[in-house]
């Protein structure tokens, strides 16, 4: 497959650029609107707000957390492509429409900026996070 | 969307592109040849299609020119002609409708990115396509095309396939605890007005330090604040920026096992009047509050390095905008951003704040320095201290006050499902303002502290040792009732500053009154009981001895001994048990109507009792006859419920501190 490579690619020179210039070129702004589409958008609003959280425990299990616009908090893992979030699971899951959702794209986004909220908690909270998800939130 | 923001950036990026777009395409329209510009213009041909998500992925060849140039024969697949990835979205796409052997000339502006694994290089950003058609018959074969569908594959991708953005060689250096804050740019900047090694220029701007973060020197930069409070947060609010009503960003509270453990907080002012919430270090234990209150509020700090933990607004933050806003306005003008700082130019005239950046030091270091030895600021609010009496008659929600009061009674709320550490307590509180007055008001309040307001060591310890007058800098005044929530400190000592509305309110003349048991006595209240037993519930009575030590009241008879009793938590004999009562008495109280009140009294045997109850332990048992007509009061109660059919109070006696 092709895409992930080219979007792989893609993140990493946004890293690269920030690290050197702290800035984000035009370019690259549009490049991730053309390979992410309606994503792109709230996925930067999301790293502006700084709603990214990395979750991490003792043993180096790592997680993501990010605080969605509506408030609601979403979980994105770190090993694999999955967020908990419904637009993941219809056009990513579902309608393979979608490489990513704005969270997990936030996520890569708020990585390559340095701009990951660092969290550390205790095994039992990390399993309680990753099963409180089967629960309804209300 | 934030304002300067990266997601603002794109918005308008995409406006102008999109327009740009449109544009284009009405004019390949109109002109039946493509746009005679060739410079950048990129010419494929279609070898190969397929569907990734929504974009379409096409191999093609490169041409070195158009084929319409050419002649049919000479337009054969030369094996040297180089190979790229175009990529094209669902629109373009849609548009195009491209088919192998199709040629497509691509005009700028596109993008070329280069994979590392790679050899083939990937162009995007492919807006401006064009099918161009090699001659007529291609005209014809395309309308008969339009009627057929061309089955594409779609490729499914692997979740598994996840992103890696470091690299071996990857310059950055790893911090211990895996921040990926980029460390200070080495490039020169024509803009950058600090020299990188020493600590430079103090700003006076909040605002413009969190807008310049990620700049060249930004580290170096510091901003001087007023320190207007100083406050603990528990430390899963530490991270949870949001007050009541919002998720906390852990989802489940701090495991009980954990050691408590709490935040140190600063709220401060800048020069501008915009407020920040800076999260220093944790406390192991809190007994530094009330000196971290009284060395550091009021004064002046510099603050360097920060991380912008959160951007908060004021329906996210409850309780820190309430807290915001008992310090609004600004006691002094505040200067205008963007203006020259003319002194004609600062206002005290500016709407409320509506967010509020929470700032975090970087790990390791402490980037705050509070100038001690400096005067207090002119800009510092001190807590506005009023009456209780005054207090009851404000008229909002959500206001926050201070007040000093004398702490009568504890109470800890006693529902099982709640974690010890998470339940409420109900301090009962009065001062001279409420004891002095006839009537209209009660003579004490209930004040609930909740479990977000952090209580030092110091206060717990004293709240258990006796009456104690306590001072409660910014509880919530709100629905009638007085709460403690985060942010609120309760302090035993007299800060330095306040301001104090008429006398000094913490002095009590004479013994501590209660309000009597009358109709207007609710259930979580204290009141003062006295009435006449006109009855005793037989069927109800008993009593039971209880561990004198832990208050264990499951004794046991001792193994060896069955006159003695046994406690199995101290796993000690119990020499000299207290013995609980349950007693139903039906008092006539005149203060509560006519009609016989039924009054459940639960008793714990101390020594200063009333007569009823020394001539019950010294019988072993009671006679009703004996016990009716005599006087009970002045008891003070704590009252359980209140209930009007039947008319029933339930009522505990208790023990003032």
């Amino acid at each position: 497959s092709t895409l992930p490579a080219v979007a792989e690619e893609l993140l990493r020179e946004i890293k690269k650029a920030f690290q050197e210039t702290s800035q984000v070129s035009d370019d690259l702004l549009l490049g991730l609107k053309f390979i992410f589409g309606p994503c792109a958008v709230p996925a930067l609003d999301l790293v502006d707000q700084r709603s990214v959280t990395r979750v991490r425990a003792p043993s180096g299990r790592t997680l993501y957390q990010v605080l969605g616009s509506s408030g609601k908090l979403y979980t994105c893992y770190s090993s694999c492509h999955f967020c908990t979030c419904p637009a993941f699971g219809f056009s990513v899951l579902q309608k393979s429409e979608s490489l990513l959702c704005k969270h997990i794209l936030a996520v890569y986004l708020s990585q390559a900026m340095g701009a990951c909220q660092e969290l550390a908690v205790s095994e039992e909270q990390l399993t309680n996070i990753l099963l409180a998800e089967e629960e309804d939130e209300g | 969307l934030c304002r300067g923001g990266l997601a603002e950036r794109l918005c308008r990026l995409q406006n102008r592109e999109r327009s740009a777009i449109s544009f284009w395409r009405h004019q390949c329209i109109s002109d039946d040849k493509p746009p005679s510009d060739k410079s950048g213009v990129l010419i494929v041909k279609i070898l190969e299609l397929f569907e990734e998500c929504t974009i379409q992925v096409a191999i093609c060849q490169q041409l070195e020119q158009s084929p319409a140039t050419l002649s049919p024969e000479d337009a054969v697949i030369n094996a040297k002609e180089p190979i790229l990835k175009v990529l094209f979205t669902r629109e373009t796409a849609a548009h195009l409708k491209s088919r192998p052997q199709d040629v497509i000339h691509i005009y700028p502006p596109w993008q070329k990115l280069l994979l590392q694994n790679a050899d083939v290089p990937v162009i995007m950003n492919t807006y401006f396509s064009q099918k161009v058609l090699l001659s007529e018959h291609s005209e014809a074969r395309e309308k008969t095309y339009d009627l057929t569908k061309v089955l594409i594959r779609k490729n499914i991708i692997s979740l598994a396939q996840t992103f890696r953005l470091d690299d071996l060689d990857d310059k950055l250096p790893q911090a211990s605890s895996d921040n990926q804050v980029p460390c200070a740019p080495q490039t020169h900047n024509a803009d950058s007005k600090q020299h990188p090694s020493a600590l430079s220029t103090v700003n006076d701007s909040l605002l413009e330090m969190v807008e310049s973060q990620g700049a060249v020197g930004w580290r170096e930069v510091q901003v001087r604040v007023v320190i207007q409070r100083v406050y603990c947060l528990p430390a899963r609010e530490g991270y949870r920026s949001h007050a009541q009503g919002n998720k906390p960003l852990c989802a489940t509270p701090v495991a009980n096992s954990d050691p408590p453990n709490v935040r140190l907080c600063l709220l401060v002012q800048d020069a501008y009047g915009m407020f920040s919430e800076v999260q220093l270090r944790s406390l192991s234990s809190t007994d530094g509050i009330e000196q971290y209150c009284r060395r550091w509020e009021g004064k002046s700090c510099c603050l360097a390095g920060m991380k912008i933990l959160q951007r908060t607004t004021r329906g996210r933050a409850l309780g820190l905008f309430s807290l915001i806003d008992s310090l609004w306005p600004p006691v002094v003008p505040v200067k205008v951003p963007g203006q020259s700082q003319d002194s004609e130019m600062m206002t005290t005239n500016l709407p409320p704040p509506s967010f509020c950046y929470i700032l975090t030091v970087q790990s390791g270091e402490i980037h705050v320095e509070v100038d001690e030895e400096e005067q207090i600021s002119n800009l510092y609010q001190p807590p506005a201290v009023h009456g209780l009496k005054e207090i009851l008659r404000i008229d909002g929600c959500n206001e926050r006050c201070s007040f000093w009061a004398q702490v009568l009674y504890r109470r800890l709320q006693s529902k099982h499902n709640v974690p010890i550490d998470q339940r409420e307590t109900l301090l009962f509180v009065t001062d001279s303002t409420l004891q002095n007055v006839a009537h209209g008001i009660p003579k004490v309040v209930a004040v609930s502290v909740t479990a977000s307001c952090v209580l030092s060591a110091e206060i717990i310890e004293a709240l258990g040792a006796g009456s104690q007058l306590v001072f409660f800098k910014d509880a919530l005044w709100g629905n009638g009732r007085i709460i403690c929530v985060e942010r609120t400190v309760l302090l035993l000592q007299k800060p330095l500053l306040c301001s104090a509305a008429g006398a000094d309110l913490s002095e009590l003349t004479g013994p501590v009154r209660l309000d009597e048991l009358d109709s207007t006595t609710q259930a979580s209240s204290v009141c003062a009981l006295r009435g006449t037993v006109v009855g005793v519930n037989e069927s109800t009575a008993f009593s039971w001895p209880t561990c004198n030590r832990c208050g264990n009241g499951k004794l046991e008879l001792c193994p060896q001994d069955r006159e003695l009793l046994y406690c199995n938590h101290c796993s000690e004999v119990v020499t000299t048990p207290v013995l609980k009562m349950q007693l139903e008495v039906f008092l006539s109280c005149p203060s509560r109507s006519q009609s016989t009140v039924k009054v459940k009294v639960w008793l714990e045997i101390t020594v200063a009792l009333f007569v009823l109850l020394t001539m019950l332990l010294f019988l072993q048992t009671y006679e009703v006859q004996s016990v009716l007509g005599k006087e009970v009061g002045l008891l003070n109660c704590y009252v359980h419920s209140v209930t009007s059919h039947p008319n029933c109070v339930a009522l505990e006696e208790i023990v003032l501190l």
